[in-house]
């Protein structure tokens, strides 16, 4: 059973290798049927082989399989393999299955666009690079899903290219993406070069010759390229403007996968975080700060997806402060319900959005829960999933990096409670401006005015207020709405994977205890300290919830709790772009007019004619007559054997 | 320089060939005397004196007869010896021979096919390579006893 | 009488000297190359005895089937050796090991693909009968010799059965006179240095009593030679034989007139075959023959690369003639190839005989490309023909570029690794300057490719003289911008990707150089195909023969495939080297 692990990647691979070249002829809606069929047979194989890996003995669930070499140079020999234990196949499972139904979502959600197939085709290239990614079995094949999620990402995101946000959103996120890509490339290479292999479990039975200040370059270098997949502090503001592209894609890439892609390669590398606890700590604290601050911003947000946006910016925050803290387990535990709710938030989002003719921006919005019942009652239940309400999924995960960060150091604990706080409330403010109030649209005019279709109505919106709709907001076809119940009930029941009632209810940790067991930070709280900390994350959330209700249940706009400073996330993204931004282009402009084209063109052009001149003289030999042909030869003879013989009489 | 030693000869014969080669020249050069006629000028043939200048071409035949002489002549330099010793080449040897001559074989067979060896006007029983378009810039023109060159195409042997 | 009396005496001596001793002929030793000669032969009587004119698409169907087999019969051998070891055969003429058997692997392929190539070519030209794939056949086998010969006397009888065919190939298209005076040039130059290899055997032979390379390698490891000048004379001259064959400067000048008058196939088939032939002989007799001479020949060869991939490099920069370009190109890639027998390790003959396969793959498909180009009549090789060729013929010139890159040596192609591998040799031996100067000719060789990259995705308009850098079209920069991309991280990023960037600047100034008529590219006195005279003539489509598709393709897709996945042939080339 497990050794059919190789087709789980191979079936997104197949769909992509279908439909790049047929997904035109397969058209609308076929290659999206074709495109979904495969990444649920993926899915069904995951868990054909999750069944498989779980009915061995914990000890020896881990297997590597080896297709052929990869790459061999010297001392480098990467294999082309995928490593199936625990933690690559809790990721493989769930990829494959929150893309399934991203991707059944998907069919209703771009069905009216002329470029149906190229999504499908751009989805499901993402998912195969995506497993290579969770499943191979060395830092450089996992780099090259790395690689390939970042390129479909940057696909996806500009998505619609004409637009011109969509466009540079997707250059952002790419360049962003290459700072971080820059490190983890730097960290591998210090990791072949300190242990001589790239492979994953190499490397760990290798860390013990390894120097200490080495193994905290390696773990930051390699979390410098997390902050850059995962938005962290200070590299997150592409995630914002990664909302241009639609919307399924922001639910599968920028909140429940791709993203999550650091996580993983934080508890990938558990051991090597545990052997350096300064890094953990510098980690932790990164974590922290970015659960803050993104939800901070979260609160001011305008924009339906930005608020979802930063949401997912904190909740990765949290996913570091928990890997951090060397609780690997409530990373990836928050990961999973993460992936359940913020999808859900998104869909349900995406739902919206074609309800309202593409308007993103939720002070247009109001009263939609009598029309759209589905869409509220869903978002409703993630909003108490995220906001950690018990018993909820989030509140089980959220709690377990609570503790373990409270038994770092309880400063941590307050960052993270706050955050808990904030997350609750705007989640909160977002779900009355969007479901409840009075309705802040219109239905069209029989006329139509010609309003409207594409882009998003901000700006329109401060000219004119909202534009009328076309038609009246309902809940979606079958196909976009199932996706929404079956991750409604996941955010409710999903806690319930990693229960902290008794030992034999912790299924995740005893799951994943083969591969993070031994770096794990073990608790030792006593029941007692249990219940309290569930009581204290249990009011925390309530507490969040009611100042949402209590602030945004009839209101629209409150400055005073929108300040400006949170609506533009604290002006980070603004500082990067004066700062580096700025002075990056002043340079580039330098080097380009002064270095390029002086100096080195200059230099290239005076070797180019310097080659041609000489060409041009030296080419009078070759004269096009046989006789001066065979001169050459003759003096070539003379000039060899001569040399041979001078040095015989010496 | 030892190694060397024993092909001193050589090269002393090689010196004395060459010098002997250049004496006989030079010296007839400087002895013989020099008062040239028209009619010593002239090309020999046979007594005969000339009235036109010879033909710079030849039918492309000649050549194709003349390698494929040389092939069999080649077969037969090597059936020779083989004849000689046939006694203790023995099997071995007869299909060696065989087989070379199988494909020496082949390949009149060939020069058969390709018309090589026929005379008179040209009917080939295969085409040759290439398509032999022939123009009046590509033809060569023949020059006749009286220069007008009324031979006809080159094609024609 | 007399004749018969001393022919007597003959048989007398023969036989006081013990009786003949009959060597044992091991007929499975040599399966490949009994595979293509009586292939050969059959494909001749059958053409001519058939009654009727057989299409050309019949001889190549043949000639294809006869590659598979040999190449079949190849793996065969291979198996054996790899499990029970190299052997000699034939009274040890033949050295059958893995340095033979991939070389007869590589001559299958090259007569697989280079048959599938010639068929567009052939009927395009009106070219009827089997002759084409006869002489190639022929000439295969020669090469198949050269590679397994393990005595001199055979290397040199290889060698001109190797040759003597590439002759005939040179002039095979007799309306051309650049055909036939390419035949007569490389004929002649040919010839010349036939002779001066067999004077070299003679003096190795007077110098160490024996023409076979095992017995010469085992004297001079038992004697140590006080004065061995015959002996570095016959060395000397045998370098400059296979010199000439592999066409190192200064032995080199017979081939841009060859490679530009010959038909156009069948340069692609010359480039292949005859390089590789030539680099077989040449390592397998210095490497085995003369190791001990090593400190003797290595500097030539050190002089010879340098000169080779310097000239060949710079003077390529200089052609408005497509071959002509893709001969100095060529000549750069023999220079590369000396790295490794300059490096005289095992490492660096892995990465010669690496380079030499991939090298085939890339040269024959290059070469494809070029004759569709050309057009009916096969004489229209100017480098403006190129201009705007994506649009017109986007496969085609989605082919042409791999192709080109992977001959620059661009990452994801095999010509990326075939570099790497023959630097690493050449550093790992302390050829450093070597190295570099190998290292900065990539550079200026990666303009010239890039050239024609950045003319056929340019605008179909020609570039006027006096246009300045910035007006190059928009489309041509984006364009090449992924190539670049691609070329940055090799070894020779920074130089490829200036020189690349130069290339921009600096063919404003080519075009107004080639307006100077046809001083800027006549160099081969007769060769140069009268401009003017026939330029209406239409390029011809891929679409047109799909044996020309299944050729291209596959040289295409092998430089692709083995750039993604190097092992196969890596690995191939290595133990074919180990078991040397």
């Amino acid at each position: 059973m497990i050794h059919a692990a190789f087709l789980i990647p191979l079936l997104p691979l197949a769909g992509f290798a279908i439909l790049a070249p047929f997904g035109r002829r397969l058209g609308n809606p076929l290659a999206g049927w074709v495109a979904t069929a495969l990444v649920a047979a993926s899915f069904v194989v995951t868990v054909i082989v999750f069944v498989g890996l779980f009915q061995q003995a914990p000890a020896h669930r881990e297997l590597t399989q080896s297709w052929f070499t990869w790459l061999g140079a010297d001392r480098l020999s990467v294999d082309a393999g995928i490593l199936v234990d625990p933690l690559s196949m809790t990721m493989a499972a769930f990829v494959t299955g929150v893309s399934s139904l991203i991707h059944l979502y998907s069919i209703g959600y771009m069905e009216h666009d002329e470029q149906f197939p190229k999504f499908f085709t751009y989805l499901n290239l993402f998912v195969f690079a995506m497993l290579m990614l969770v499943l191979a079995d060395n830092f450089l094949l996992s780099f090259l899903g790395w690689e390939g999620v970042g390129v479909c990402s940057y696909f996806l995101i500009a998505f619609w290219f004409d637009r011109d946000e969509a466009a540079s959103a997707g250059k952002k996120a790419m360049i962003f993406n290459r700072i971080g890509d820059a490190g983890f490339l730097i960290g591998m290479f210090l990791i072949f070069e300190r242990t001589g292999s790239l492979q994953y479990t190499t490397v760990f039975a290798r860390l013990g010759h390894v120097g200490t200040p080495s193994l905290v370059a390696i773990a930051l270098l390699l979390f410098l390229g997390a902050v850059g997949k995962s938005a962290q502090i200070p590299l997150f503001p592409w995630l914002a403007d990664a909302m241009a592209g639609p919307t399924p894609v922001s639910a599968l890439i920028h909140a429940a996968t791709m993203v999550t892609a650091g996580v993983y390669l934080m508890c990938r590398i558990n051991p090597l975080l545990h052997l350096a606890p300064d890094a953990a700590h510098v980690i932790a604290w990164f974590g922290a700060a970015t659960a803050f601050v993104g939800a901070s911003a979260a609160c001011a947000q305008n924009d339906i997806k930005k608020v979802l946006a930063y949401s997912t910016v904190s909740q990765l925050g949290y996913m570091f402060l928990a890997a951090g803290s060397g609780a690997y387990v409530a990373a990836i535990f928050l990961m999973l319900t993460h992936a359940f709710y913020k999808a859900l938030l998104f869909l349900a989002a995406g739902s919206v959005i074609h309800a309202m003719d593409e308007d993103q921006d939720i002070k247009h919005m109001g009263g939609l829960a009598r029309l759209m019942p589905v869409t509220s009652l869903t978002f409703l239940v993630a909003w108490f999933a995220i906001g950690g309400v018990p018993p909820f999924a989030g509140f089980w995960s959220k709690g377990d990096v609570l503790e373990n960060a409270w038994a770092v150091t309880p400063a941590l604990w307050v960052v993270g409670a706050a955050s808990a706080v904030l997350t609750a409330y705007y989640i909160g403010r977002e779900f009355f401006l969007v479901f409840l109030g009075e309705r802040r649209w219109s239905e069209a005019r029989p006329s139509g005015d010609g309003h409207g279709g594409h882009g998003p109505v901000a700006a329109q919106a401060v000219a004119g207020g909202p534009p009328a709709l076309r038609r009246r907001p309902q809940d979606p076809s079958w196909h976009m709405s199932a996706p929404l119940v079956v991750l409604a009930v996941l955010s409710v029941f999903g806690g319930f994977i990693n229960l902290p009632f008794h030992p034999s209810f912790v299924f995740l940790e005893r799951w994943l205890d083969p591969v993070v067991g031994p770096a794990l930070r073990r608790l030792h709280y006593s029941v007692g300290q249990e219940w309290l900390f569930g009581v204290v994350d249990g009011v925390i959330a309530l507490t969040g919830v009611a100042v949402a209700a209590s602030l945004w249940r009839r209101a629209v706009d409150r400055p005073a709790f929108e300040p400006r400073f949170l609506s533009a996330a604290w002006f980070l993204d603004l500082a990067e772009d004066r700062i580096v931004a700025r002075t990056g282009t002043a340079l580039a402009t330098f080097t380009a007019s002064v270095i390029e084209s002086r100096i080195v063109d200059g230099a290239v052009n005076g070797v180019a004619s310097l080659v041609r001149l000489f060409a041009d003289w030296a080419r009078r030999a070759q004269n096009g007559y046989v006789r001066g042909y065979a001169l050459g030869i003759a003096g070539g003879v003379v000039a060899v054997v001569a040399y041979l013989l001078v040095r015989v009489v010496q | 320089m030892g190694s060397l030693d024993s092909y001193l000869p050589i090269f002393v014969l090689f010196v004395l060939a060459l010098a002997f080669a250049g004496l006989s020249v030079l010296a007839s050069r400087l002895l013989a005397p020099r008062r040239p006629t028209a009619a010593k000028e002239a090309p020999y043939e046979c007594g005969i004196v000339p009235t036109y200048e010879p033909a710079q071409r030849f039918p492309v035949r000649f050549y194709v007869v003349a390698m494929i002489y040389v092939i069999f002549d080649i077969e037969i330099v090597f059936l020779f010896p083989w004849a000689v010793v046939y006694g203790q080449l023995g099997r071995f040897g007869l299909v060696e021979i065989v087989v070379f001559a199988a494909s020496v074989f082949f390949s009149l067979l060939y020069l058969l096919s390709t018309g090589s060896l026929d005379w008179g006007p040209v009917k080939r029983v295969r085409p040759l390579a290439g398509r032999l378009e022939r123009t009046t810039a590509s033809t060569v023109r023949r020059h006749g006893a009286t220069g007008t060159g009324d031979e006809g195409s080159g094609r024609a042997a | 009488m007399i004749g018969l009396e001393s022919l007597r005496g003959l048989q007398g001596a023969l036989l006081g000297a013990g009786g003949i001793v009959l060597p044992h002929i091991d007929y499975t030793a040599i399966l490949p190359e009994l595979i293509l000669l009586g292939g050969m032969l059959l494909l001749l009587v059958v053409a001519a005895l058939s009654p009727r004119r057989l299409a050309t698409e019949f001889y190549a169907t043949a000639t294809v089937g006869i590659g598979i087999a040999s190449l079949v019969a190849s793996l065969v051998l291979w198996k054996d050796v790899v499990s029970h070891g190299p052997f000699t055969a034939v009274a040890k003429s033949l050295d059958i090991d893995g340095f033979a058997v991939l070389f007869l692997v590589l001559v299958s392929c090259v007569l697989i693909v280079a048959p599938m190539l010639a068929v567009g070519y052939l009927r395009r030209e009106g070219i009827e009968g089997c002759e084409y794939y006869v002489l190639a056949l022929i000439s295969g086998s020669g090469a198949m010799f050269m590679a397994s010969a393990n005595d001199l006397v055979l290397v040199f009888l290889a060698l001109e059965v190797l040759s003597l065919p590439l002759y005939v190939l040179a002039g095979f298209d007799r309306r051309r006179a650049a055909s036939s005076e390419a035949a007569i040039k490389y004929f002649v130059l040919g010839a010349f240095s036939s002779a001066i290899f067999v004077y070299g055997i003679a003096l190795t032979y007077g110098a160490t009593g024996s023409t076979n390379l095992g017995q010469i390698a085992a004297f001079l490891a038992r004697n140590v030679l006080t004065s061995n000048g015959v002996l570095l004379g016959g060395v000397a001259l045998l370098l400059c034989g296979f010199a000439f064959k592999i066409a190192a400067v200064p032995f080199h000048m017979w081939s841009p007139d060859v490679y530009q008058g010959a038909p156009t196939p069948a340069t692609g088939f010359m480039a292949a075959l005859a390089k590789a032939g030539g680099f077989a002989a040449l390592l397998r007799v210095f490497v085995t023959s003369f190791p001990t001479l090593r400190s003797s020949w290595q500097p030539v060869i050190w002089v010879v690369a340098i000169l080779t991939l310097v000239l060949g490099a710079s003077f390529a920069v200089v052609q408005r003639d497509i071959k002509r370009m893709l001969a100095y190109s060529s000549i750069n890639h023999a220079g590369f190839i000396l790295l490794g027998l300059q490096a005289a390790t095992a490492q660096g003959v892995a990465a010669s005989l690496y380079y030499l396969f991939i090298y085939a793959f890339l040269v024959l498909g290059s070469f494809a490309v070029v004759t569709l180009v050309a057009g009916r009549g096969d004489d229209q090789h100017d480098l403006s023909r190129y201009r705007g060729l994506a649009r017109r013929q986007p496969v085609l010139a989605g082919s042409f570029t791999v192709l080109l890159i992977a001959q620059a040596g661009a990452p994801f192609t095999t010509g990326f690794f075939s570099k790497l591998y023959v630097l690493q040799a050449a550093v790992a031996a302390h050829s450093y300057a070597l190295a570099a100067v190998a290292m900065g000719s990539a550079a200026i060789a990666t303009f010239f490719y890039l050239r024609v990259v950045f003319l056929m995705y340019s605008g179909s308009a020609p570039v006027e003289a006096g246009v300045s850098p910035e007006l190059v079209e928009p489309g041509a920069a984006s364009l090449a911008a992924p190539a670049l991309a691609m070329a940055a991280p090799s070894g020779q990023a920074l130089a490829s990707g200036l020189v690349a960037a130069g290339g921009a600047g600096v063919e404003p100034a080519w075009a107004k150089r080639s307006g100077g008529g046809s001083g800027a590219s006549g160099e081969g006195d007769g060769a140069e195909p009268p401009g003017e005279a026939t330029t209406g003539v239409p390029e011809t489509p891929l679409s047109s023969s799909p044996w020309t598709v299944a050729g291209l393709g596959i040289c295409v897709g092998a430089t692709v495939l083995f750039g993604i996945w190097p092992e196969p042939i890596i690995e191939f080339a290595r133990l074919a080297t180990t078991i040397f």
